[in-house]
């Protein structure tokens, strides 16, 4: 049987996701073929190198004007119609934010079931991943071909292999509606790059800054510190933030090595969403507020005062 | 016009009626039997009581004053005049005949001529409200059928009338003159001419006919409810209205297991009659918290919807036809994710619909069929199930909050307390419900109870994870808890949270745990009545806001109001008591994030207009929504736990 592999690949390499998606491929292909399928803007762009090691036999690089930024029903269409002309009896893809959008247009375009976030796959049976991962799925896939994508990192990617992967030039014959979904423009986000879930530091304001203007001084001292942004969830209720920015149970879990919170009151589901933090330090005019429980260090005051009082003091302590 | 002609027509028009009138009962007989089992046998006794109050009665329609008014008396009066249907069929066929004996009955025929009067004041009373007043509550309803069936009330008591008058005008009836004064009155004003022969028959045939339109035209229309209504009522929930229907995982064969409703197939045929009984007054969608506050769910649309799909799709379900998908497209997911399960909507509903069942079981299959819930929920599901708590704090720290105040945590083995205290998890881990949970332990070592907590062996009730769905940690988390009481030999349990209150209480009897279960402040009160507790009179204004567990579905509304007007002047909100308005967390809110406009605030500013300086609540998740929504506008209030309040008033010195 011929399993087609659908491949993620930056700068010339192939994401270790997708190296994870051969793998199960190959295991699910035993013997017979495991052909690759990436998307490039031009020939150069063609991520062969290695694959054969993988266990790639053929890697079909397609190439199209549209797939210069990300175009996920463009790759659809390329997917479908090259599985249809390999006759594949299974397309896999990985189950990465991307993987999984570009599969689900697959399964749509197709009419058939995805089974997305899979561990394993023999025949028609799969075990996947359900619930964020407290739950393992069997499940029997009545479809052909099968679509699956594969949880990331939930295998690793095995080399080894004897061979190397041909490269031969697909050419997709692209519907006008695949053309329409592409990458416009792309714009940063509004916490300068520092993403608030990996932040070493994170500088939070809560409903203490009093307004979106008062996240004045927070934004700036989160500079200073190579620090990202965050609110508690009364910020966001009130929409002085966007809901990405906020910390707690109900939205982003952050594990800085200090969190900063300022007039934040430290209600339990804003706390739930801290506790990963390795140090706390508490700025609230309020000595019986609740985080001063959870806090390592405390200020009590005004965040008003407070806050631009840090920063000129770090602006001074520096050359 | 022979009277044998005229009986050959009316049996033509009875059988076409007929015939119209039971193709369509006959389906929707048929589309409720392919509901899913719901016990509602037995409590016959009780069951007869709510249909006396409720339907005969017109109880929940006369919590609204003048439209329920306005519904009674033509409700009223059409139960008065059902014989006079007969009386005209038999008119029709020939002038002179009419009922045997109470056809004659003076007192009978003053009470139809009273009651027409009634049912048209009635029916111009209930045009004035949909055309003058227009009431939101009627937002999404289908106005022009309602129009048209309040003509065509009219048209059948106004016939009524005209033929009674012009068979006394006639003096072919055998009634007795004296006694109908408003026929008599239109009879004189018809005088005696000629076309009055002709009128006659044509008032009484206008009378019959329209009346059998009426009732075909009945199941076809959301005027269905004069049929459907009375059965719902009857077979209306009879147990605690905080209680959910458990689901059963241990069935023998898979097929047969029902994970809430995926498609109408999997909705309980009392769902169902649910559906076929509401008749789109709205008065659901007036008291719903979502509704008010901007959010797509309005119960009144829910149940629209659900009827919708059914009426479309169930007889090609009849057929053999696979049924589909009821959310997206009968019902949005935001819908089913909006609702707090407040009960609002099913205290409100004068013919019994369970809106609340309706969503849960949505809920269930999303959360167990489809795992499509609010992403945000997720963390919580984990956390219940992993942690023992919603917020994933360690069993540890349970019992911290007890340091120094000489609460007995019992270990395996230990003698059973005279009361266990069910802290709960938001008095345990939360700072500012952790006030309440002190001041309550406080009050009851005060009075020289024997109190005892579980500490790190308490875990959650499971109630927010049932609330969102997830029955199958709901369940294991049941049997757990059922498991360490019945070890600890626990009989008498006092709860602060009216969640674990309405579960412990409500909910695990169907998982073999029976207690005695007291809320914090129905145990408070009692020790205050009983002068174990000594508290002087306060003159502090204060307003309290009744929690939905406690007050509509647990009935708990006097023992809070004890404490309140002891120790300070109370003031209540316009929504209050069994009509209170949700803070905002129920149903899971806790851990969701809130589209729309907040339903805390709402509340914050109702209770900051009663001028009142505290808001006393007793309910750890209405402190801290109530708190956050004070806070945010900023109206000064003070929020705090009645237990707190008692305690300051109390043992004054020791003020937590």
């Amino acid at each position: 049987m011929t399993v087609l592999v659908y491949l993620e690949h930056a700068d010339g390499a192939v994401d270790e996701p997708s190296l994870q998606a051969v793998t199960l491929a190959r295991s699910l292909a035993r013997a017979a073929s495991v052909q690759a399928v990436s998307a490039c803007g031009d020939s150069t762009q063609a991520p062969a190198d290695g694959l054969g090691g993988h266990g790639v036999d053929v890697l079909h690089a397609a190439m199209h004007d549209a797939f210069a930024t990300y175009a996920p029903r463009a790759i659809a269409e390329t997917i479908a119609e090259l599985a249809g002309r390999l006759g594949a009896a299974a397309v896999i893809g990985p189950g990465t934010e991307r993987g999984n959008e570009v599969l689900a247009h697959v399964a749509a375009l197709l009419d058939l079931p995805l089974a997305a976030n899979c561990v394993s796959a023999s025949g028609a049976e799969v075990t996947r991943i359900r619930w964020g991962g407290s739950l393992l799925e069997e499940a029997r896939v009545d479809a052909s071909p099968l679509l699956l994508t594969v949880q990331p990192h939930a295998l690793a990617a095995q080399v080894g292999a004897q061979g190397t992967a041909t490269v031969e030039s697909f050419t997709p014959s692209l519907s006008e509606a695949a053309l329409a979904l592409r990458v416009v423009e792309r714009a940063a986000a509004a916490t300068g790059g520092v993403s608030l879930a990996d932040a070493k530091v994170v500088v939070s304001g809560g409903r203490g800054a009093g307004s979106a203007e008062g996240f004045g001084p927070i934004e700036e001292l989160a500079g200073l510190l190579d620090a990202a942004v965050g609110c508690s969830r009364a910020v966001t209720m009130a929409g002085w933030r966007p809901h990405t920015d906020q910390v707690g149970q109900t939205g982003t879990k952050i594990a800085p090595e200090i969190y900063i919170a300022c007039g934040i009151s430290g209600a339990t589901q804003h706390m739930a969403g801290c506790k990963g933090a390795k140090r706390i330090l508490a700025i609230n005019a309020d000595r019986d507020a609740p985080i001063l429980q959870s806090a390592d260090y405390a200020v009590i005051g005004d965040m008003h005062d407070v806050v631009p009082a840090i920063s000129a003091a770090l602006r001074a302590a520096r050359p | 016009v022979t009277t044998l002609a005229s009986a050959l027509a009316l049996l033509v028009a009875l059988v076409v009626a007929g015939v119209l009138f039971g193709r369509r009962a006959h389906l929707l007989y048929r589309i409720v039997r392919l509901g899913k089992p719901t016990d509602r046998a037995g409590d016959a006794g009780r069951r007869a009581r709510t249909e006396a109050t409720v339907v005969l009665g017109q109880r929940k329609l006369l919590q609204r004053v003048v439209p329920g008014l306005v519904h009674a008396l033509v409700f009223w009066g059409f139960v008065v005049l059902l014989p006079t249907i007969l009386m005209a069929l038999l008119g029709a066929v020939d002038e002179d005949w009419t009922l045997p004996w109470l056809g004659h009955q003076g007192w009978y025929l003053l009470l139809v001529d009273v009651f027409c009067v009634l049912v048209l004041v009635g029916v111009i009373a209930a045009f004035g409200i949909r055309k003058i007043q227009r009431p939101a509550r009627f937002e999404g309803s289908h106005l022009r059928e309602a129009d048209l069936i309040l003509g065509l009330i009219a048209v059948i008591v106004t016939t009524l009338l005209l033929w009674h008058a012009s068979q006394i005008a006639l003096g072919i009836a055998e009634w007795p003159a004296g006694w109908s004064p408003l026929s008599n009155a239109i009879a004189t004003a018809m005088g005696d001419g000629a076309w009055l022969e002709t009128g006659e028959r044509v008032f009484v045939w206008l009378h019959v006919l329209t009346i059998l339109s009426f009732l075909v035209y009945l199941p076809y229309s959301k005027h269905l409810h004069i049929g459907t209504a009375g059965i719902n009522v009857w077979f209306g929930r009879t147990r605690s209205r905080g209680r959910l229907e458990p689901l059963d995982f241990e069935v023998e064969d898979e097929a047969a297991l029902r994970l809430g409703s995926g498609t109408l197939v999997d909705m309980t045929w009392k769902q169902m009659l649910d559906t076929m009984s509401c008749t789109e007054c709205g008065r659901c969608q007036d008291v719903c918290p979502a509704w008010a506050t901007g959010k797509d769910l309005s119960p009144k649309l829910l149940i629209m919807g659900l009827r919708d799909r059914l009426f479309a799709e169930g007889p090609a379900v009849l057929d053999g036809r696979e049924p589909t998908a009821l959310v997206p497209a009968a019902v949005t997911d935001e819908v089913v994710w909006d609702c707090v399960t407040c009960g609002a909507c099913v205290h409100e509903c004068p013919v019994s619909i369970e809106h609340v069942d309706h969503i849960v079981d949505l809920r269930r299959h999303l959360v167990m069929a489809e795992s499509r819930f609010p992403a945000e929920a997720g963390t919580m599901l984990r956390d219940v199930g992993r942690s023992s708590n919603p917020w994933g704090k360690p069993q540890s720290e349970r019992a911290a909050w007890a340091d120094g105040l000489g609460v007995r945590v019992l270990e395996p083995g230990d003698p059973a307390p005279e009361v266990l205290y069910w802290v709960g998890c938001a008095a345990s881990f939360d700072e500012r419900a952790r006030a309440s949970a002190r001041a309550t332990a406080k009050l009851l070592l005060h009075a020289g109870l024997d109190v005892g907590i579980l500490g790190p062996r308490e875990s959650c009730t499971g109630d927010p994870a049932r609330r969102m769905g997830d029955e199958f940690t709901f369940q294991e988390q049941a049997r757990r808890n059922v498991a360490t009481l019945g070890g600890a030999g626990v009989t008498r349990i006092v709860t602060s949270c009216p969640h674990c209150f309405n579960t412990l209480g409500s909910e695990y009897t169907d998982f073999g745990g029976s207690y005695e279960v007291v809320h914090h402040t129905e145990l408070l009160a009692e020790l205050l009545a009983d002068g174990r507790l000594e508290a002087p009179e306060g003159t502090d204004p204060i307003t309290y806001h009744d929690s939905c567990y406690l007050a509509r579905h647990n009935d708990v509304v006097a023992a809070p109001r004890a404490i309140v007007s002891r120790i300070g002047r109370p003031l209540e909100m316009a929504r209050h008591g069994k009509r209170t308005f949700c803070c905002g967390a129920g149903g899971a809110h806790m851990w969701m994030e809130e589209r729309g406009s907040a339903i805390n605030e709402e509340r914050a500013r109702e209770a900051a207009a009663t001028g009142a300086e505290t808001l006393a609540v007793a309910c750890p998740f209405c402190t801290m929504m109530l708190d956050d929504g004070v806070r945010q506008t900023g109206s000064g209030l003070r929020v705090a736990d009645v237990a707190v309040l008692l305690a300051e008033a109390v043992v004054p010195a020791s003020g937590d």
